[in-house]
């Protein structure tokens, strides 16, 4: 596994997406943070400047410049003003009458509001003070002002501690990037996997589940599914594919018998016009099954679905009715018909002619005389059914699933002729309509019933 | 009468021809689409033999072409080609039959035989059809013969109408079929027998002469009685 595929994956995209969306996100949130204590911090510091201002501004009032300066002086004699060299307050008194000029910090310019300056110390870097300058009488300038290095700090402790998240919070995203993706690329893998060692012959192979119900395990499933019903699909076409070879072998030894038979034994033009009408019916026989075959494999690729129209199953049967009720008489048997009016359904008249046909027939020729043969059609609601039903020898219940298969014949019909395709061709005609057929017991006899469900009546 | 044959098989398109010609036919033999369309343009032929699938000229867009530039020579394809789809898309392309390899020769002729008779136009909207002393009513779906009225089912009504419309050709099993009942697959039981059965009975009843004669192991003839 190739790490540049890593980065290439769905999931790790998706993580990366997810990430990058985290930090822009942090960052809003940093910076409002960051906006919001930087502000409230300096309001307390110009909240504290304005208050000194006030007690000096006062002692001037009370009792003039000396005692503006005596406050100035107690102001610089405290803590709090202590030392040029901590981070504290600078202030400064001047008068320009008298020259007088007290405080620890000098002004190039008097200032006047609110102005931030630098300060230089006489040890390390210059301290950055945001003060306020301004005349508390005719001539008298007073400024006053504090360290921002508290501010300052504050401010580096946040940057830091957000540097600290958002760099854990890429390397954890990037690795539960790679985490998923890896864990997604396995089961991807075991999926490529599978469909090559299938391609490369092994059919039976599946897709492992992880049995967590997932999305891909349920992918998983649904591939597992499609591959077991192609390989049903494979193994009918291979039984197919067998069955018409032998059952063609049948036919084709016949006819080489018979023309082997001509060439030792036929003397005269008389035999040998017997043997050649003989092996043309061979020939007929063969072409027969191969256009059964082709047929039913026509429907089965369900091409006719395009020809689909609305019919009258009702006028379709009446008329297969009247077709095969000459035939059935000559034979000696009774076709009667209970056929509902105005059943519509959507479907192929051609081949649900022959479909009918065939079971008629059917009955018709595996029957002795005296049988009764019935068409029924009746619609229930959504559903319609068609049956042919006779009262002859039936079907062993034995055998009722076998019926449907190509070339299948029952062992006591394998005498008469015909090649064992006519129901397998009922079933797929049936099918192509999504109608249902079963092989009933009529006792006596046999039942063949289709339901055309309720996509199927119009 | 003449008959183009178009088909690149040489040995069916031999044998075929050679069928013709001992029937009296005139044959003409083109192995590939385009020298059989512009036969079919130049020359005056009752039928064309078609195959369909042809080097040069595709079968179905030869037709195509055909009833394009006014020709309403008859066509039938030989094919291959049997499934449903395909006799569909050949009779819509403009073919008038269709007949699906391998073929008896017999049932070849047969058909040819009505197409070469069948007009150039379709058939005019006739209501009384009469050939000899038999007369159809169309409209009232009755039958007569030499005046005596003869009770047919409908289905019976319909073969008869199809033998009177092609009176003295050979009609073959597959052709009734596909005429009378629109059926294009070989039933395994006799119903084409039996129903000619019936009518021949009630045809004949109380006549001499029997009208539809049997054609040994092809089909049956119409014969217009006096």
């Amino acid at each position: 596994m190739r790490p540049t595929r890593v980065f290439k994956t769905e999931s790790f995209r998706s993580a990366a997406l997810f990430a990058t969306l985290f930090l822009v996100l942090s960052w809003v949130l940093l910076g409002a943070v960051y906006w919001i204590v930087d502000d409230t911090q300096t309001a307390a510091l110009v909240g504290a400047i304005d208050a000194d201002i006030h007690t000096i501004e006062n002692g001037y009032r009370g009792e003039g410049l000396p005692e503006a300066i005596e406050v100035v002086n107690q102001r610089l004699g405290s803590g709090t003003y202590a030392g040029a060299d901590l981070p504290g307050g600078y202030i400064l008194i001047q008068d320009a009458a008298s020259g007088r000029r007290v405080g620890n910090v000098q002004l190039n310019t008097l200032q006047l509001g609110l102005f931030s300056l630098s300060v230089p110390r006489n040890r390390g870097a210059a301290a950055a003070v945001l003060g306020r300058g301004g005349y508390i009488a005719q001539g008298i300038y007073l400024f006053v002002g504090r360290d921002t290095a508290p501010i300052a700090a504050t401010r580096a402790r946040i940057l830091g501690a957000f540097a600290w998240i958002e760099g854990a919070a890429i390397v954890l995203a990037g690795m539960g990037g790679i985490f998923f993706s890896l864990r997604f690329m396995r089961r991807i893998d075991a999926i490529a996997r599978t469909c090559q060692s299938i391609i490369s012959g092994k059919f039976n192979d599946r897709i492992p589940l992880r049995g967590s119900g997932d999305e891909l395990d349920r992918l998983a499933v649904a591939i597992n599914n499609m591959l077991d019903r192609i390989s049903t699909l494979l193994d009918n076409l291979r039984q197919v594919s067998s069955d018409v070879a032998h059952d063609l072998r049948t036919p084709l030894t016949h006819l080489r018998n018979r023309l082997e038979e001509s060439r030792q034994k036929a003397v005269t033009t008389d035999d040998y016009a017997a043997l050649v009408t003989q092996a043309i019916e061979d020939t007929d026989h063969l072409l027969a099954i191969f256009a059964a075959l082709l047929r039913i494999s026509q429907i089965e690729s369900g091409s006719r679905l395009a020809a689909f129209g609305a019919l009258s199953l009702t006028e379709l049967l009446e008329r297969i009715y009247e077709m095969y009720r000459p035939v059935a008489e000559d034979e000696h048997q009774l076709l009667l018909h209970d056929i509902q009016k105005d059943v519509r359904i959507q479907g192929d008249g051609e081949l649900l002619t022959q479909m009918f046909s065939n079971l008629i027939e059917n009955a018709i020729r595996h029957s002795p005389s005296g049988t009764r043969i019935l068409i029924r059609l009746a619609q229930s609601g959504d559903t319609a059914t068609a049956a042919v039903e006779d009262d002859g020898p039936g079907i062993p219940a034995a055998e009722h699933d076998k019926v449907f298969r190509r070339f299948y014949r029952l062992t006591r019909s394998r005498s008469t002729p015909g090649n064992g395709l006519g129901l397998a061709l009922v079933a797929a005609i049936a099918n192509l309509h999504a109608a249902k057929i079963e092989l009933a017991d009529n006792h006596p006899g046999a039942c063949f019933r289709l339901t055309f469900g309720h996509s199927r009546v119009a | 009468m003449n008959i183009l044959l178009v088909e690149d098989d040489m040995e069916l398109a031999h044998s075929v021809g050679e069928h013709f010609r001992g029937q009296g036919y005139v044959v003409q033999h083109c192995a590939d689409g385009e020298t059989g369309f512009s036969s079919a343009c130049q020359a005056d032929y009752q039928v064309i033999v078609l195959d369909r699938m042809l080097p040069g000229l595709d079968g179905l867009e030869f037709v195509r072409r055909l009833r394009q530039r006014g020709v309403r020579t008859p066509v039938i394809y030989l094919t291959t080609m049997g499934g449903i789809d395909d006799r569909v898309q050949g009779l819509e392309a403009g073919g008038d039959d269709y007949l699906v390899k391998p073929f008896a020769f017999a049932e070849l002729l047969a058909r040819v035989r009505v197409l070469s008779r069948r007009p150039g136009s379709a058939p005019e909207p006739a209501i009384r059809l009469v050939v000899g002393s038999i007369e159809l009513d169309l409209l009232e779906r009755t039958v007569a013969r030499a005046g005596k009225n003869i009770e047919l089912l409908p289905q019976e009504f319909r073969l008869l109408e199809y033998f009177v419309r092609n009176p003295d050709r050979v009609l073959t099993r597959r052709m009734l079929l596909e005429n009378v009942w629109g059926i294009h697959f070989d039933p395994q039981t006799s119903v084409v027998e039996s129903h000619i059965s019936r009518l021949r009975a009630k045809l004949n009843h109380g006549f001499e002469f029997d009208v539809i004669q049997t054609v040994r192991g092809t089909g049956y003839k119409f014969l217009a009685p006096n």
